[in-house]
């Protein structure tokens, strides 16, 4: 694979992987969507541009498995703040599961080729 | 509210109007929504700076925030987008493609006077672009449908030319003769003139068949190379039917002709 193919490749796979990863960052609390970027930019090679994590909260607001609210914030205007909702937290149980069971299955794949 | 330089803002409203403008006309995303959150973002992280904020600092968030081209799914993006997209950064390989199809439509929109002068340079366009893909080893998948359609359309009228051909501007010729009849000895009679003039129409088009046949078995590989890939499968067999069914009209209206005698 040259290096415009892997570029390729892994740009599709972050892209592909970002909605798991930014549901997973609200799982546990709200989280206003500067803090939800800050996060995910945290860890290594998932966000190379900001920005791209606004249109997918968007897409998930709209789609119904996050919602949101404003709250007062002590440094300066109100803050949007995201959680999930009882769909959305099922559908990031189904997707964690099949993360899980695709990591796995790659995992075996590679312990297979290097017997 | 923060306080910005002019230029500082001059740099905030060009990438907002980049962002609505990529933003517009998507499919899922909501760009109102987004456009706020954005902005929510770049306060946020200007936040703790000392006013006024000047330009390199703002320009140090946009650039983490990324080019707003980047942020959508190719899901997200409207039809018409993703098309021009396409075009914009296909590989070189289909670009040719789609410009031989984009000359295609313009000649179907412009019908009839520019439009059957672009056919042509559409029909060699897309030529072209075959060429390419069979050097390359490549086969065409769905590019086809860009190329076919000229390919297709000059292959009909190549046909209905073939088929029509110099006999019926010759047989106009001949019937506006004044003096056609004695020529030929037309009969007088209402059927009798009928009969002649479909025999002699079936002997002129079936002469004209067995020679456009012969013609075309004489060139078959220009044929081929012309309207390939469509005529790849041509044969000089195919040319040996229609020179048949010529023989066979043209003795059927010799028939019509002599069958008074």
């Amino acid at each position: 694979m040259n290096d415009l193919s892997f570029d390729n490749w892994t740009t599709q796979l972050r892209k592909g992987l970002l909605e798991l990863a930014v549901l997973n960052t609200i799982a546990d609390a709200p989280l206003y969507g500067y803090e939800i970027v800050r996060r995910l930019s945290d860890v290594d090679h998932l966000v190379i541009t900001e920005g791209t994590v606004y249109p997918i909260l968007s897409r998930l607001n709209n789609s119904g498995l996050v919602e949101t609210y404003l709250q007062e914030s002590q440094e300066g205007p109100p803050r949007k703040y995201y959680r999930l909702t009882r769909r959305g937290r099922d559908d990031l149980h189904r997707m964690n599961q099949h993360w899980e069971s695709l990591h796995h299955a790659i995992g075996s794949l590679r312990k297979e080729r290097k017997r | 509210m923060i306080e910005m330089t002019p230029a500082a803002q001059q740099r905030l409203d060009n990438y907002l109007q980049r962002m609505r403008s990529e933003l517009r006309g998507t499919r899922s995303v909501v760009a109102d929504e987004v456009e706020q959150s954005v902005r929510e973002h770049i306060e946020i992280a200007l936040a703790d700076a000392p006013g006024p904020i000047g330009a390199t600092e703002v320009i140090g968030v946009l650039d983490r925030l990324g080019p707003p081209e980047r942020w959508l799914a190719d899901e997200d993006r409207p039809a018409w987008r993703q098309f021009m997209d396409g075009i914009r950064t296909a590989p070189d390989d289909w670009r040719l493609a789609y410009l031989a199809f984009g000359m295609f439509l313009l000649s179907m929109l412009l019908l009839p006077s520019v439009g059957a002068m672009l056919i042509i340079p559409a029909m060699i366009a897309s030529r072209a672009y075959v060429e390419l893909a069979r050097d390359r080893g490549e086969p065409l998948g769905a590019r086809r449908w860009l190329v076919y359609p000229s390919i297709a359309v000059v292959l009909a009228i190549a046909t209905g030319l073939l088929i029509i051909g110099p006999p019926l501007p010759f047989m106009a010729w001949v019937f506006d003769h004044r003096r056609y009849d004695q020529i030929f000895d037309v009969p007088h009679s209402g059927s009798g003139r009928m009969r002649f003039m479909a025999g002699f129409g079936a002997v002129v088009f079936g002469s004209w068949w067995i020679l456009a046949a012969a013609f075309c078995a004489a060139f078959l590989r220009s044929i081929r190379f012309v309207f390939a890939p469509l005529l790849d499968g041509l044969r000089r067999q195919h040319f040996a039917v229609l020179a048949a069914i010529g023989a066979v009209v043209a003795a059927v209206g010799a028939i019509l002709i002599y069958y008074r005698y």
